[in-house]
């Protein structure tokens, strides 16, 4: 069975980028483009694992990851985001990686490996 | 009972001392927005101005590095320029302009050409036996030689340029830390130096040396807040670049797999060239906004800006079906700005304004004269309002709440504002609306000619 990733990344172009790679690694990719559309997913299905962007417009991903915790304790989550600075916020401990995007996608595909395999 | 006095030189008491005249003179010096060193000349001045505190010459070093650096060397080269001098300094009522004036064309002159020798000497002050002159700023003391051409302390060659047998080496200092040191002498009347002389010069030592550290740490405030302004805007640049960055990279990557089709190689294509078109619209707007430069300021007629500005967004606002009114009171004709500017500034006003209206939304713009004599234009919406967590953060600039926001609009309008002479304040409620005001300087109504 492939593992179940959700994609949250508001960048059309960015967004589409992950899900063929990831894809192409041999994982089953849903990717959405704001946190109101990934918490309407996790509500009705299962995933191995989250990715998630932070800055996005309306809710961001900090208060993503809130409400998922509240909603599903268990899965893992990864923050990808261009941001450095965010590593020292403090709901991010509750992520179990930060990566800070760069076009090779190595680091963060390294990531998914090593949480869900 | 109140009694007023502005402090004046010329108002001094008759028998105020000379003394307290000249610190005087000091005192003033330092509200004026003169440099470090045309500051430092006054004290020099203040030192040897003849019948004042009473040194035939100064000289200047001041500390960078781990060296003591020539500056200034003040004071007449022979006798006859010396009874010149002096003769213009103690002319009464002369003011600390007329003195740094004075002493500046005396540093273009004969003076300028010991200070030229002086400019070129510095003075170790790490070594483990420093001789003098860094010996006092070494120790810290006050320094009297006496006698110097015998005085094994003495450093030879400075001996030779100051060519005197007595002089005063006076640290400059603050907190701690050696900022310069001030020598001076009596070569051309031979008077010897007095006790009376090294405390008042040592009063003259603590206010420069004083001065020094705080001009320096002026310096340094300013040179902090620059620093955190382009650090600021380096790590905002850097985040609006890496998104589409990571795109073009990701993208390029895939091309570069013998393997992919025609068709999404294509795609690829296009895919980088818009995010290298959108990077290049991120650059130009930055461009833009710090490029703001308002030099030529003209009469502007309100009703004409707010025509162009109305049209221009009339078909955004027929398809939101938002109303734009515009109204000017009667009398304001013109204001005094650079309209290409302030056309733009109320083009990012309205469309602020636009973004926070729904359908059947109003826009109200005013132009009218406050009591102030201001021309007040006014751009007013009735839409979402301000979020109170950004209020206070509107005009800085790289804060947005849109997506694509660059957070440069608001700075933009502000900074066209201040450069034309006004300035800008806004009311916002959430929920209920916003108003932005714009102040700028109405042109002089004309006297109408009777007859």
């Amino acid at each position: 069975m492939k593992k179940k990733i959700l994609l949250v990344e508001d960048e059309q172009n960015l967004c589409l980028l992950y899900k063929e790679e990831l894809k192409e690694a041999g994982y089953n990719v849903t990717a959405v483009l704001d946190a109101d559309s990934a918490l309407e997913r996790i509500k009705k299905n299962t995933y191995d694992l989250i990715v998630t962007d932070i800055r996005m417009p309306g809710k961001n991903g900090i208060d993503l990851i809130t409400q998922i915790m509240a909603l599903r304790k268990d899965i893992p989550i990864i923050i990808n985001t261009a941001y450095q600075s965010y590593k020292h916020d403090f709901m991010t401990w509750a992520a179990d990686a930060y990566v800070v995007k760069s076009s090779s996608l190595a680091e963060l595909k390294a990531k998914i490996k090593e949480l869900v395999g | 009972m109140i009694e007023r006095y502005h402090i004046l030189l010329h108002e001094f008491h008759q028998e105020t001392s000379k003394e307290l005249q000249l610190f005087s003179i000091i005192a003033q010096s330092f509200f004026q927005p003169f440099s470090l060193i045309d500051n430092l000349l006054v004290i020099l001045t203040a030192l040897t101005s003849g019948t004042g505190l009473g040194f035939n010459r100064a000289m200047l070093f001041l500390a960078g590095g781990d060296k003591l650096r020539g500056e200034i060397w003040l004071g007449p080269a022979s006798a006859e320029e010396a009874a010149s001098i002096w003769r213009v300094l103690s002319t009464p009522g002369i003011g600390y302009l007329e003195i740094i004036e004075h002493n500046r064309s005396l540093l273009r002159g004969d003076a300028g050409t010991l200070t030229k020798r002086i400019k070129k000497t510095a003075y170790p002050l790490g070594t483990v036996n420093p001789l003098v002159p860094a010996l006092a700023a070494f120790s810290r003391d006050i320094v009297l030689v006496r006698d110097a051409r015998h005085e094994p302390l003495v450093d030879p060659a400075f001996l030779e340029m100051i060519d005197a047998d007595e002089f005063l080496c006076m640290p400059l200092l603050a907190e701690q830390s050696v900022l310069g040191e001030i020598i001076l002498d009596n070569a051309i009347t031979k008077l010897p130096i007095k006790s009376r002389d090294i405390e008042l010069a040592s009063i003259c030592g603590l206010i420069a040396g004083n001065y020094i550290y705080t001009s320096n740490l002026q310096r340094r405030i300013v040179d902090m807040k620059r620093v955190a302004a382009m650090g600021e805007m380096a790590m905002f640049v850097t985040h609006q670049l890496r998104n589409p960055i990571v795109t073009i990279g990701g993208f390029a990557d895939q091309l570069l797999d013998p393997k992919v089709p025609e068709t999404k190689k294509k795609r690829n294509l296009q895919i980088i060239r818009d995010e290298i078109r959108g990077m290049e619209k991120i650059l130009l707007r930055l461009g833009q906004f710090l490029r703001v430069d308002i030099k030529q300021q003209v009469p502007v007629d309100v009703r004409d800006l707010f025509k162009l500005v109305t049209e221009a967004v009339r078909p955004k606002t027929a398809d939101a079906s938002i109303t734009i009114k515009s109204e000017v009171e009667e009398g304001l004709s013109a204001i005094l700005c650079d309209p290409v500017h302030v056309g733009e500034a109320l083009r990012n006003l309205i469309d602020n304004a636009l973004d926070a209206l729904g359908p059947g939304g109003e826009l109200n713009l005013r132009a009218y004269r406050d009591s102030g004599g201001w021309a007040v234009l006014s751009v007013q919406d009735n839409g979402r309002g301000i979020p109170n967590a950004v209020k206070g953060k509107i005009f800085d600039a790289f804060v947005s709440t849109k997506k694509h926001g660059m957070g440069l609009g608001l700075p933009y309008v502000k900074r066209v504002v201040d450069g034309c002479g006004g300035r800008i304040d806004v009311e916002s409620e959430e929920g209920k609306g916003t108003t932005f005001r714009l102040y700028f300087r109405a042109k002089p109504q004309e006297r109408e000619i009777p007859g």
